[in-house]
């Protein structure tokens, strides 16, 4: 099947991509969309196609289809009065352009947004418009990521929903005070309402399909949230009580944080970035929240930061002296998942390698379970290898997180790294 | 002692039937690693004997012939020897032992899969087509592990109306899928013929990879850990930058 060649230039790629960068999100799991004749399918882990300089993973095609915005939010490179290059696609160079880059094995998908041009409405019409020809008149059925614009329909929301695999509302900024301020076009309700009248309808919608009323697929990879980090004054406890709370009224897949980087200047806005070991807590931390059964009261105050010295764990646990050391023999999943230092993946292997044997200090070594933090935790068959007190401890803690952290810096920043595919493959977590 | 065989899975097993009583027993197929100064025994692959040798494998673990096809895709020089000691093990224990991480034999084993495994996984991301003038698509990639044939089926849903060859340039092979079925090939060099667009998209592709990258954030070292050099030769991407003109 050939179309007519409908190829945009390369000039107008590069504005097109550059003004998309910054978004966070790349993830291309969650969709187990079938191939349904045409090109195409979800490939539930994720899969990352290659890797930028910047160590971020290339999974989907990031693009805006135009970077020509009225709004102004201050943080924002594309905003109405910055001097910079504008330029629009139309949906049809959208649609080859997926389709040739997908054809190739360039990318999973196409994760596409826009900045506002005349009005939110016509902004999410052409949206729309772009992913509806791309499943029906180009017959793709790879992941889509489409980012939702504020203020527009409800009905246009609900149709691109039926297309799409994964939608994403920004939050932009942690408090509706900072919202105000830098981006005084958009308001938390603006923001909220369409994440919440999503996830009702999803459920709606999954259960006319269970009556069998309803066939196709209506956002099987969920929803998703970005804020940018630094630019505004909320702390970090602020920002994981919001995360917490997105993450259990709305179902929401993912938070991202992004850390901001001063691409403009204004009166109102730092003009330092926020230091990535800030962004790197917050992964953390969130981490902790979906995956190891903690709460964010048990992490950190609400106006407090993330201490910058050990990580959300380390720093839990010396909070918590009196729960430790456990014996790596019985402590229950919960438990070992809560020792600094053992991620879930060697918290499974430690209690399926415990059915056949008592563990030794040894056995945990041989199967490779990093115990630089571990040691100070845990008892192996009731030794103890860990430091003589607290005061040591700290010492030691505070070492490895300096010798880490120049290698592990972003480490939690892409879901769909092949680690963390890997995992979701397993169906470890 | 050293037990050579031929490589093929009978001619594992047939050595393994051989070899399973001794502790010290060496399995390689790899005559140019053979070590000096130990007894050598060359085994002829006998069918019969394999079958016997499969058959008492499968009585403990039945998936281990799963884990056996995997453990011989392997590109590590030592993998015949760990898949020995794995079904040695395997032998000795009478149930399955996948999870028995803290047994070296059987950790070695798993890490050795998942190597495999991984890659599989990698190489949905790294293979990278290019069109050729009849609209067949050609990747010519060299991988570690002996995984051409394990890539297909993924490529085979995604792009079901696209003939394609997966082209293992390393091992001189393809996995050929002719639009209706999939099949091994032996393969040394392809002559290609693009299509007339194929350099043009190439190049809109290494565009928005210079253009999605952020350069105040460089962090080259986790680049290289995702995606390892070695990986680099058969991506666009990572050939000559576009140029501004």
């Amino acid at each position: 099947m050939r179309y007519t060649i409908r190829m945009i230039t390369e000039e107008r790629l590069k504005i097109l991509t550059e003004s998309a960068k910054y978004d966070v999100s790349c993830s291309s799991s969650g969709s187990g969309r079938k191939n349904a004749g045409g090109m195409g399918n979800g490939y539930v882990a994720g899969c990352c196609h290659s890797f930028t300089p910047d160590g971020r993973c290339i999974s989907l095609l990031k693009i805006l289809l135009s970077n020509d915005c009225i709004y102004h939010c201050k943080y924002c490179p594309n905003r109405a009065d910055a001097d910079v290059p504008r330029a629009s696609a139309t949906p049809d160079e959208i649609c080859q352009l997926v389709i040739d880059f997908y054809k190739r094995n360039y990318i999973e998908g196409l994760f596409l947004s826009s900045a506002v041009c005349k009005n939110p409405e016509y902004t999410m019409e052409r949206l729309v418009l772009t992913v509806k020809k791309l499943r029906t008149e180009y017959h793709f059925h790879g992941y889509i990521h489409l980012k939702g614009i504020p203020y527009a329909d409800e009905r246009l929301m609900e149709e691109a929903a039926k297309y799409v695999d994964r939608m994403s509302y920004n939050i932009e900024l942690p408090s509706e005070k900072s919202l105000k301020l830098l981006a005084p076009q958009k308001t938390k309700e603006s923001l909220l309402l369409p994440m919440k009248e999503l996830t009702v309808k999803k459920q709606q919608y999954a259960e006319e399909r269970k009556k069998g009323q309803y066939k196709g697929y209506f956002l099987p990879a969920g929803q998703t949230t970005q804020m940018i980090v630094g630019a505004s004054p909320e702390a970090d406890g602020q920002i994981l009580r919001l995360t917490q709370a997105l993450y259990r009224s709305m179902d929401m897949k993912r938070v991202y944080y992004s850390s901001y980087v001063p691409v403009v200047q204004d009166s109102l806005l730092p003009d330092k970035p926020t230091g990535q070991l800030r962004e790197h807590r917050l992964y953390q931390a969130d981490w902790l929240l979906r995956f190891y059964g903690f709460s964010v009261e048990e992490l950190v105050a609400e106006g407090e930061n993330l201490s910058m010295e050990y990580d959300p764990k380390c720093a839990w646990a010396l909070k918590n002296m009196h729960l430790f050391p456990v014996e790596i023999n019985r402590a229950p999943l919960e438990t070992l998942l809560r020792v600094p230092g053992i991620g879930a993946k060697n918290a499974y292997k430690i209690l399926e390698a415990r059915k056949y044997a008592t563990l030794s200090f040894e056995d945990l070594t041989k199967m490779r379970v990093a115990l630089k933090r571990a040691k100070h935790f845990i008892t192996c068959n009731g030794k103890f290898f860990g430091a003589k007190n607290e005061t040591q401890i700290r010492g030691f803690l505070a070492a490895a997180e300096q010798s880490d952290n120049a290698q592990q810096l972003d480490l939690f920043a892409q879901i769909s790294s092949p680690q963390n595919a890997l995992i979701s493959l397993t169906g470890q977590l | 002692m050293v037990y050579v065989f031929d490589g093929t899975k009978n001619g594992f097993l047939t050595a393994f039937l051989a070899a399973y009583k001794d502790e010290n027993a060496l399995l390689t197929s790899k005559q140019t690693q053979l070590p000096l100064g130990e007894r050598t025994l060359f085994i002829d692959t006998e069918p019969l004997r394999a079958e016997k040798a499969k058959n008492r494998l499968l009585c403990f673990d039945r998936d281990c012939m799963r884990d056996f096809d995997t453990l011989l895709r392997s590109g590590m020089d030592n993998n015949e020897q760990i898949a020995f000691r794995y079904f040695h093990t395997l032998t000795k224990e009478k149930r399955p032992i996948g999870k028995m991480l803290s047994n070296p034999d059987v950790f070695a084993a798993v890490e050795c899969m998942r190597k495999v495994g991984f890659e599989v996984h990698r190489f949905h991301g790294f293979i990278r087509f290019m069109e050729t003038a009849s609209g067949a698509l050609y990747a010519p990639f060299a991988p570690d592990n002996d995984i051409c044939d394990l890539l297909a089926p993924h490529f085979r849903a995604r792009l079901p109306q696209f003939p394609f060859v997966l082209h293992d340039t390393k091992r001189k092979k393809a996995a050929v899928y002719d639009g209706k079925n999939v099949f091994l090939a032996p393969l040394c060099d392809a002559e290609i013929m693009l299509s007339a667009d194929e350099n043009a998209w190439q190049a809109l592709w290494k565009r928005y990879y210079a253009a999605v990258n952020i350069p105040s954030r460089e962090r080259l070292r986790q680049m290289r850990g995702y995606m390892p050099a070695r990986y680099w030769k058969f991506l666009p991407e990572k050939q000559d930058p576009p140029t501004d003109e």
